[in-house]
Order: structure tokens, then C-alpha cells, then sequence
């Protein structure tokens, strides 16, 4: 290249735009942390109050609880529902395609319209679901879904792998295409079962999808909001109030501006962390495979 | 097992497969069937099918909703965040994906890190900026907001797509003295049309069906999005059935037939961008 500078020059525009919309923010949302900002007028520097607020009150903690648990709850099985499906749609090429398809429709819906029509589901009345209990003779189990602090965040971690178990799946369906055929032939010819083909062979030639898919779902579902704002506001009793949730509230609710910061700051050392463990530990995984 | 029991069975199995996967999409037909029904018809039998036709909770959401109105704003939106991301991505990506030194690696650290950022870490600084800048509820500040949320992945996406364009078809332009941005503008850019179409629809997906941002950052009813109006109308505390499904409905049809429209194309884009 002749001319080096002009030739870097072309991510300049680019690296504008995210230092001043995203770059800054992070770093006015570490500064404002320290501050007991409120939305208008001055703010004061209160050091590490906010943190300190964070880490002496079990609400805080809680929240971070609530998300933890969801995000497990999600991860586990979303991957393992993901996994049997393409598990069997690998060896049930006929109906492959259609299949996916179906199983990915519901990502492309919002979290809002999915969240409502989940909201309606779980209804103690007239949703749909305790009238399916009812009608095929289950109406011992019937609930008000989300309105028990037990059931509330299984119920909306049920929605969220509804929503996005297609999407898991096709993820594996394209580690599944990229296993090479002479190592699937090799394990039919020596006569292993098709479950067997699966355990010995195919797992362990997943692991790469097997990382992407848990790293993928991991930090969609730590930042997780529309659901339970939508859903449950949080209740009941807290037990569907993420750390998100918690952020919108301290923001909009009481313009505890520096606060929401140090909380958005935490949620984002959690973020990274967590994928940063997750990455090093599947990535050792595989090599050592 | 003879071979007829046994290809017999595998049918079975493959069509209990299909059962199941179309069991999946009970909600979405519940939301369909719903949305044709009368409040009374709901409650008195949740369960039921439409015994008619009935359009009117349709012609009453699209009333209550400005679903017309927010439908063109979303549009608006979704078109200029994508024209600005697409360009401003591909742009960047170029030296990017031809140059491996300690800049570049910078600058995909940087991208790789808002690839991970929850949108809620930027929430309350983009709000306190905007409003010093005089931009909250307005079509510009939004715009901004989304394409600086879809940017990362785009410079990423479009990274990975140049590293793969054989540098050949680069070098007789520069024998012909063209500089950097002429070969980005006249060999790089016609060639990342299939990229640009799969990024647009990432991108529509997520500025159509987004709800946080446009919650937080719009008042005015006139500048809705979609997904805005349909939480204004259907509420929260005590759920209306005869709004909520045909306005779920209403939500959600144009990039269902969208998806069914690209379905290939959307889900081998979304798992590329995953697997690579």
C-alpha cells in the first residue's frame, strides 16, 4: 500500500461513531458511578457509596441471584433441548429444513408480543394453559403461573427457551454438517448404534458449537429485561427481578442516575468474566479432545 | 427387524419429530386463532376455535394502535440504521481484515467488547448525552442509538467477509494508482452485496422487534415504533385478550412473512456470524 495512512483512515468515521456512542458512555457511566448524579443538577462524588450499597444490601444481591439462576436455568436446558433436536433432525433429513424453520420462527418474534402472549398463557383464568391442565384431567396442577413466587422465573425461563431453542438448534445442525462423513462411515461400519455414533463421536467433534451456543445464550440471557419487565415487573416478592430490571428501575423510577451506573458497571465486569471463564474453559476443553 | 418394520418405524419416528416441532408453535397459532375471537368467546372458553371471522378487534387496534403511522416510523428507522451501519461497517472492516497489526488488533478488541456489552451498561449515559444534545425523542437520537448498538457486529461480520475476497482482484486497481478508498468504493463494496443482505436482516430483526431503547428514549406518541405502540395499547395490568392478540399479531406479520420470504438466508446468516 502506498499510502498506509489514508488506507486506515477509512475505519476512521466508523471509530468516531463508537468512541462517541459507545466508548464514552462506558466511561462516563464509570465516572457517573462514582457520583450521586440524580438526572438534573450537580453531582457530587460520593466515592465508593454506590458499591458499596451494591455489595451491604441482599436487594441488590438478589437481583444478581435472580439472574444468575435464570441464566443457568436457560443455558442447561436450551442446550440440551438444542442438541436433541438436532440430534435427531441430523438423521432425519426429509423433514430437516421444515423442521429448523418451525423451531427458529418464534426468534423472530419481540420480546414484548412474547412476553404478552406467554403472560396470557400462564393467566390463572382464562390463559391457556391451566384450561389444557383442565381439559386433559391435570387441574390439580393448575396455578397462577407467574404470580407465585416459586414458578414465576421457571415460567418466564420456559418462554425465553421457547424462544430461542431454533436458534441453538440450527447452531448444532451446522456442527453436525461439518463432522466429515468418512468418520461417520468408519463408526456405522464398525457397527456402532446410532446413540453410540452420538456419544463416542459426535460430541466430541461438537465441542466448538457446544461453546458457541453456551457463550452465545450465556450473555443474551445475563442481560435479560423484556421478559420479566413485561411479564411479572419483577414480582412477585422479587423473584423475577434481574439485574436489568433492577437498572431500568433505579433509572426511571427513582433517577438514581449514579447508582444505575455502578449497576451497569457491575453488570458489565459479570458479562465479561463470565465469558471470558466460559471461553478459556470450553476452549481447553476441545484441545484436550 | 425386517426391513419394511423397520422403515415403517423410522416414519413413525420422523413424523412424532414433526408433531412434537409443530407442537412448538402452539402459542403462535393460539395468538392467531385468539385474534379472530370475541373478549366474551375468550373467557367463557379459552380453548376454543373462531366460529367466525370476526374482524373487529383488528380494525380497532390498527385505530387505537397508529399502527399505519408507527409501522412508517419503524420502517424509517430500520432503513436509515441500516444504510448507516452497512456503510460505515464495510468501510472500517476493509483495512481491518487485510492488515493484521497492533491498531487493528485494537480496534477488534474494542469491537469484540461491544459485541458483549449489555445495551443496559450504555443505557444511562446515551439518555444523560442525548439530552444534553437535545436529542432524546427525536428520529435522529434513535438512529444513532441503534446504529452505535449494531455497529460492532457489523464491522465484525463484515471483517470476516473481506478476509475471505482473494486480495488479487485489489491489485490491479493499485497498479493503476487507485487509492484505498476507490478500491473500497469500486472492487471491495459491489462485492459484499450477499453480506450486506444478511446484515440487513439481522439488523431490520433487531431494530423492528426492539423495545428498550425506544421505550426509554421516545415520548411523543406520532414517533412510536411498532413494538412501542403495541405495549401502549395493550397494557399492562389487566390484559385484554381482544387487544392483545390482534395487536401481537399485527406486530409480528410483517417479518414473519419476512422470515418465511428469507428463511434460508436468515438462518445460515445467523449461524455464520455464530460459528465463524
Amino acid at each position: 500500500m502506498r499510502d498506509p495512512r489514508s488506507f486506515y483512515m477509512l475505519t476512521v468515521p466508523a471509530l468516531l461513531f463508537i468512541g462517541a456512542f459507545f466508548l464514552y458512555p462506558i466511561a462516563l457511566s464509570v465516572q457517573m458511578s462514582f457520583t450521586d448524579f440524580s438526572g438534573v443538577g450537580d453531582a457530587d462524588f460520593v466515592g465508593l457509596k454506590n458499591y458499596d450499597r451494591f455489595v451491604s444490601r441482599d436487594r441488590y444481591l438478589n437481583s444478581v441471584w435472580v439472574t444468575v439462576k435464570f441464566t443457568f436455568v436457560v443455558v442447561t436446558v436450551q442446550t440440551l433441548l438444542g442438541l436433541i433436536f438436532a440430534f435427531l433432525l441430523h438423521r432425519m433429513p426429509a423433514i430437516r429444513n421444515f423442521c429448523r424453520a418451525v423451531l427458529f420462527t418464534p426468534a423472530m418474534m419481540s420480546f414484548v408480543i412474547v412476553g404478552y402472549i406467554w403472560q396470557f398463557i400462564y393467566a390463572p383464568y382464562s390463559g391457556g394453559l391451566n384450561a389444557l391442565l383442565e381439559a386433559v384431567g391435570l387441574g390439580g396442577l393448575s396455578r397462577g403461573w407467574l404470580g407465585d413466587p416459586d414458578t414465576a422465573l421457571y415460567a418466564i425461563a420456559l418462554t425465553h427457551v421457547w424462544m430461542f431453542v431454533g436458534y441453538t438448534t440450527a447452531i448444532f445442525l451446522v456442527g453436525f454438517a461439518n463432522i466429515p462423513r468418512d468418520i461417520e462411515e468408519a463408526g456405522r461400519l464398525d457397527g456402532a448404534k446410532s446413540l453410540q455414533r452420538f456419544w463416542y463421536l459426535e460430541l466430541p467433534l461438537l465441542a466448538p458449537s457446544i461453546t458457541i451456543n453456551v457463550i452465545l445464550s450465556t450473555v443474551g440471557t445475563l442481560k435479560t429485561f423484556e421478559l420479566p419487565f413485561i411479564m411479572t415487573r419483577g414480582g412477585p416478592d422479587r423473584a423475577t427481578n434481574t439485574l436489568s430490571l433492577e437498572i431500568v428501575n433505579n433509572l426511571f423510577g427513582s433517577y438514581k442516575f449514579g447508582f444505575a451506573s455502578a449497576l451497569s458497571i457491575i453488570m458489565l465486569v459479570i458479562v465479561v468474566v463470565v465469558a471470558v471463564v466460559q471461553n478459556t474453559y470450553l476452549k481447553r476443553r476441545e484441545n484436550n479432545q | 427387524m425386517s426391513p419394511a418394520v423397520r422403515a415403517i418405524s423410522w416414519k413413525l419416528a420422523q413424523a412424532l419429530v414433526v408433531v412434537v416441532v409443530i407442537a412448538m408453535l402452539m402459542p403462535v397459532i393460539y395468538m392467531l386463532a385468539m385474534s379472530f375471537r370475541t373478549a366474551e368467546e375468550i373467557t367463557a372458553q379459552p380453548l376454543g376455535l373462531p366460529t367466525q371471522l370476526y374482524l373487529g378487534n383488528y380494525a380497532r387496534a390498527i385505530e387505537g394502535m397508529g399502527y399505519l403511522r408507527s409501522v412508517v416510523n419503524s420502517l424509517g428507522i430500520t432503513l436509515s440504521v441500516t444504510v448507516l451501519v452497512a456503510f460505515l461497517g464495510s468501510m472500517a472492516a476493509y483495512p481491518l481484515a487485510r492488515r493484521a497489526n497492533r491498531f487493528t488488533k485494537i480496534v477488534l478488541l474494542i469491537v469484540a467488547l461491544g459485541l458483549a456489552t449489555p445495551p443496559f451498561v450504555t443505557i444511562t449515559p446515551i439518555y444523560v448525552i442525548f439530552r444534553n444534545m437535545g436529542l432524546l425523542d427525536s428520529y435522529l437520537g434513535i438512529i444513532i442509538a441503534f446504529t452505535a448498538l449494531n455497529l460492532p457486529l457489523a464491522v465484525f461480520f463484515y471483517t470476516g467477509f473481506i478476509g475471505a475476497i482473494p486480495k488479487e482482484l485489489e491489485e490491479a486497481a493499485r497498479l493503476d494508482n487507485c487509492g484505498p478508498w476507490k478500491i473500497y468504493w469500486y472492487i471491495i463494496r459491489p462485492l459484499l452485496g450477499p453480506a450486506t443482505a444478511t446484515l440487513s436482516l439481522f439488523v431490520t430483526l433487531m431494530v423492528w422487534n426492539d423495545f428498550t431503547y425506544p421505550l426509554l428514549l421516545l415520548t411523543t406518541p406520532e414517533k412510536f415504533t411498532v413494538m412501542i405502540s403495541v405495549y401502549r395499547f395493550v397494557g399492562n395490568l389487566n390484559i385484554q385478550p381482544d387487544m392483545l392478540f390482534p395487536a401481537a399479531v399485527l406486530g409480528s406479520l410483517p417479518l414473519l412473512l419476512l422470515f418465511v420470504a428469507f428463511q434460508r438466508r436468515i438462518v445460515s446468516g445467523v449461524t455464520a456470524g455464530a460459528v465463524k
